[in-house]
C-alpha cells in the first residue's frame, strides 16, 4: 500500500487582536498566524508568518464537545456529542473555520488533524499556552497520512437526510466512508432511498443507525470502544501499520478506555496528548483481533499500530 | 437531528435492535480464564441452610446506633449455628485461612442512610485476623467511592486492612479486568461489556458477601446475588431502560462468572436496618426499619428467599404493592431517574424472580419447602 507523502496541515489560529500582542503569541512558540486582511502587513512586519483570513468565506465547523442530560442519572442516557467529523467526510477539500469557546481550543485542533483536514481555529485568548501546546503535540505525532479504514460505505446524495445518518453512525463510532457509488470492498454499501434502505427509514437516523450496526455485525466492526461514550475514533491504515485516533469530547479525562480492532497487530504505541510517558496497558493479539487499554484520555490520543 | 430530538430517539431504541436478543432472553457471552473450584463457594457446602439470629438490642431505632457487643454476639452464635462448631475459631477456620487474600464486598449504594454497617464489617474482620488472616490480607471492596468514603470503614478497622473501590470517578474502567467480562447488548447501547472488578479476579482467594435488606426498584429487592453480581461489575446500569430492566437473568450470570462465584464463600446478610420502598437507596428514614437481624449461609439464593418474604411482608404491613406486583397501572408515567416517592408507584417492571433464576443456573436453593432455618433468638 502506499504511504502518502504529504503530511496533514496543522491547524492554524485565527487571531484578530492588533500586533500589540505578538510577545504573548512569541512567548506561546506560534509563528504562523491567520489574520484580518487588515492586520496582515502589521503581522508580518513584525516577523510573523501572517496569513489574511476571513472566516465567513470558509466552512463553518461547530464548536465541538457534549452536553450531558444532567436531570437523568443512568448509564444508559447517552450524551449528546457535537462533532464534525462527518462533515469533513461529506466535503473533502474544504478548509473549516472554527470559532470556540473556552478551554475547546485543543479539541477544535485535534478533530480536523484527526480527520487531515485543513483548518482555522478562533479561540478565547487566554488559550493561547493550550493551542500551543496542541501544535507542539500534534508536529511530535505527524506522520505521512493513510487511507481511511471503516465498515460501511455511504453514498452520498446531499441530503440532509444522509447527512444526520452521517452524523448518528460517526456518533456510535460505525465506521463509514462516503462514496460516489457502491464500493466492494466495504462490508456493507448504503445507498438511502433504495429498497433495502428507505428514505422513511433514513429519517430517523438513531435506529437507522442502529440497523447498519445489527446487519454489520459488532464482530466485523474493525474498532470497538468500551469504558467511555464520550470518545470517537477514527482509523487510517495500509494494511500493514494503522493509527487509531482517538478523540474525548467531554471536559474531563477518561480514566480507561477498552479498544478492540479487528486484526492482530504485533505492537501499538501511544501517544496522548497532556500525558507523559503514556503508555497502553493490557495489551493483547489473539484471535483476529487486538485489544489494549488507554489509560487516560484527555483531549486525544493516537495509537500506532504494526501488523504481525 | 437536534440534541432534543436525538435524547428522545435514545432512551426509545426499540429492544429488536439487540444483537442477538430474540424473544425472550438477552444473549449473554461469558469471557473468563478462570476455571470453577470443585466445589464453587456459591452454593458452596450449605446448600438451602440459613442462620437467621435477632436480638432487639442490635440497634437503637431512634439514634440508629449500633450495640456491638450484641453484634459479636450475633455473629458468633451465626456463625457457629452455620457450621456446628462450638468453638468460634473454628468455625471461621473452616472456610479461611491465614494465607488468604479475603474481599469483604459490602454494600454502599444507601450510604449513608444504610450500608454495610461498619460495626458488622468490623467483627468480620476481627473473626478473621482471629484465625490469622493478617489486616493487610483483607480488603474491604465497593464499586463506587464517593459512596464508600461517606462510610468511613477505615475508622473501625485495623491498620492495614484495605478500603478499596473501584470507581474513583464513575465510569473508570482502569480497576476492572479487562479479560473478564460478560458481553450481552441489552437495548442496542454502544458499550456491550460489563467487566469483573479486577482484584477479585486477580486479588483475592475467598469473598465474604455482605448485603442488606432491602427493596430494589428494579429488581424487586437488593440482597446476596444483587450485591455480588451488579456490586462487582462495571456497566450494569445499562440493564435497565424505561421500564424495562434485565435484572432477572442480568444478576444470575453475573453470579455465575468465575472466580467470582468459586471464590464468593459466605454470606452474611446485615439486616439491622433495612428498606421497604425506594431502595436501593435511602435518603432519609421515611422507608427504613429495622428487622435487628443477620443471616448466615453459603447460599446465596436460600437467604435471598427469605429477603423477599421480609421485604413484601413488611410492604404488605405499610399497605404498598408487592414487589410482585407488574401492572401497568402502577407503573410510573414519566419516569424518573430516582424511585419514586410513592411506595404504590413502580419505577421499572420489577423482577425479584431473579432469584429463582438464579437457582436455576446452580447458585442455590429457592424452593422455601427445602431451605432450613435454624433461627436464633438473642
Amino acid at each position: 500500500m502506499i504511504w502518502f507523502l504529504l503530511a496533514a496541515l496543522l491547524p492554524g489560529l485565527y487571531w484578530e487582536q492588533g500586533v500589540e500582542t505578538a510577545p504573548a503569541l512569541k512567548k506561546a512558540g506560534l509563528q504562523r498566524v491567520y489574520v484580518p486582511a487588515e492586520h496582515e502587513q502589521a503581522w508580518r512586519a513584525a516577523g510573523f508568518t501572517a496569513v489574511a483570513f476571513d472566516p465567513q468565506r470558509h466552512a463553518k465547523a461547530e464548536a465541538p464537545g457534549v452536553q450531558y442530560r444532567l436531570s437523568v442519572a443512568s448509564a444508559t442516557s447517552v450524551p449528546w456529542i457535537d462533532a464534525n467529523g462527518w462533515r469533513f467526510q461529506r466535503n473533502v477539500g474544504k478548509t473549516w473555520s472554527y470559532s470556540v469557546p473556552a478551554r475547546k481550543a485543543a479539541l477544535a485542533m485535534a478533530e480536523p488533524y484527526a480527520y487531515g483536514v485543513d483548518a482555522v481555529v478562533r479561540l478565547d485568548p487566554p488559550d493561547l499556552d493550550l493551542f500551543a501546546r496542541m501544535l507542539a503535540f500534534l508536529r511530535r505525532i505527524d506522520r505521512p497520512r493513510m487511507p481511511a479504514l471503516a465498515n460501511i460505505g455511504i453514498v452520498d446524495d446531499g441530503s440532509d437526510v444522509t447527512g444526520e445518518v452521517l452524523n448518528l453512525l460517526a456518533r456510535r463510532n460505525l465506521l463509514f466512508k462516503v462514496l460516489m457509488a457502491p464500493d466492494p470492498r466495504y462490508d456493507l454499501n448504503v445507498r438511502i432511498g433504495s429498497k433495502e434502505y428507505p428514505e422513511e427509514e433514513a429519517a430517523d437516523p438513531y435506529t437507522f443507525a442502529g440497523k447498519l450496526r445489527y446487519q454489520l455485525t459488532d464482530e466485523k466492526r474493525l474498532v470497538r470502544i468500551y469504558g467511555s461514550d464520550v470518545v470517537l475514533v477514527r482509523l487510517t491504515g495500509d494494511g500493514e501499520r494503522a493509527r487509531l485516533h482517538l478523540i474525548n469530547y467531554a471536559n474531563r479525562r477518561v480514566n480507561g478506555l477498552r479498544v478492540r480492532m479487528l486484526g492482530e497487530y504485533r505492537a501499538g504505541e501511544l501517544a496522548a496528548f497532556g500525558i507523559d510517558n503514556a503508555a497502553l496497558l493490557d495489551y493483547a493479539a489473539r484471535d483476529g483481533a487486538t485489544e489494549f487499554t488507554v489509560p487516560d484520555i484527555d483531549t486525544y490520543a493516537v495509537v500506532d499500530l504494526v501488523k504481525r | 437531528m437536534n440534541r432534543r430530538t436525538f435524547f428522545r430517539r435514545a432512551a426509545a431504541l426499540p429492544a429488536v435492535l439487540s444483537q442477538g436478543a430474540e424473544q425472550g432472553l438477552p444473549k449473554y457471552r461469558v469471557v473468563s480464564r478462570y476455571e470453577p473450584w470443585p466445589k464453587p463457594g456459591m452454593p458452596g457446602p450449605l446448600p438451602g441452610q440459613v442462620v437467621a439470629v435477632h436480638s432487639e438490642k442490635a440497634i437503637d431505632t431512634q439514634s440508629e446506633k449500633v450495640d456491638v457487643p450484641t453484634v459479636r454476639e450475633m455473629m458468633a452464635r451465626g456463625m457457629r449455628a452455620l457450621t456446628g462448631d462450638t468453638d468460634l475459631r473454628d468455625a471461621w477456620a473452616r472456610l479461611f485461612v491465614p494465607a488468604d487474600v479475603v474481599g469483604i464486598k459490602v454494600n454502599c449504594s444507601g450510604a449513608p442512610g444504610i450500608m454495610s454497617t461498619p460495626e458488622v464489617v468490623a467483627e468480620i474482620v476481627r473473626n478473621l485476623n482471629a484465625v490469622g488472616v493478617a489486616p493487610d490480607r483483607i480488603w474491604i471492596y465497593e464499586r463506587f467511592k464517593s459512596q464508600m468514603d461517606s462510610v468511613h470503614y477505615d475508622r473501625y478497622v485495623p491498620a492495614g486492612v484495605h478500603i478499596e473501590a473501584a470507581e474513583g470517578t464513575r465510569g473508570a474502567i482502569l480497576k476492572y479486568d479487562p479479560n473478564t467480562y460478560v458481553e450481552v447488548n441489552f437495548f442496542g447501547e454502544d458499550d456491550t461489556r460489563s467487566n469483573m472488578i479486577r482484584v477479585v479476579s486477580e486479588r483475592f482467594s475467598k469473598i465474604i458477601n455482605v448485603p442488606n435488606m432491602k427493596d430494589h426498584g428494579a429488581s424487586g429487592v437488593t440482597g446476596c446475588l444483587k450485591n455480588i453480581a451488579y456490586g462487582d461489575f462495571s456497566n450494569v446500569a445499562r440493564s435497565h431502560m424505561n421500564t424495562k430492566t434485565n435484572t432477572y437473568s442480568f444478576i444470575g450470570t453475573l453470579a455465575t462468572v468465575e472466580p467470582l462465584r468459586s471464590r464468593t464463600v459466605l454470606q452474611i446478610m446485615d439486616g439491622l436496618r433495612g428498606v421497604w420502598q425506594g431502595g436501593p437507596f435511602s435518603p432519609n428514614r421515611k422507608y427504613r426499619f429495622y428487622p435487628k437481624q443477620m443471616m448466615f449461609g453459603t447460599d446465596p439464593v436460600a437467604i435471598d428467599r427469605l429477603l423477599l418474604d421480609i421485604i413484601d411482608g413488611k410492604r404488605k404491613a405499610e399497605g404498598a404493592i408487592s414487589v410482585w406486583d407488574r401492572s401497568p397501572e402502577h407503573l410510573m408515567k414519566k419516569p424518573t431517574a430516582m424511585p419514586p416517592d410513592d411506595p404504590n408507584l413502580n419505577r421499572y417492571v420489577r423482577e425479584p424472580g431473579h432469584i429463582e433464576y438464579a437457582a436455576g443456573l446452580g447458585l442455590g436453593v429457592y424452593d422455601l419447602g427445602k431451605i432450613r432455618v435454624k433461627r436464633i433468638e438473642l
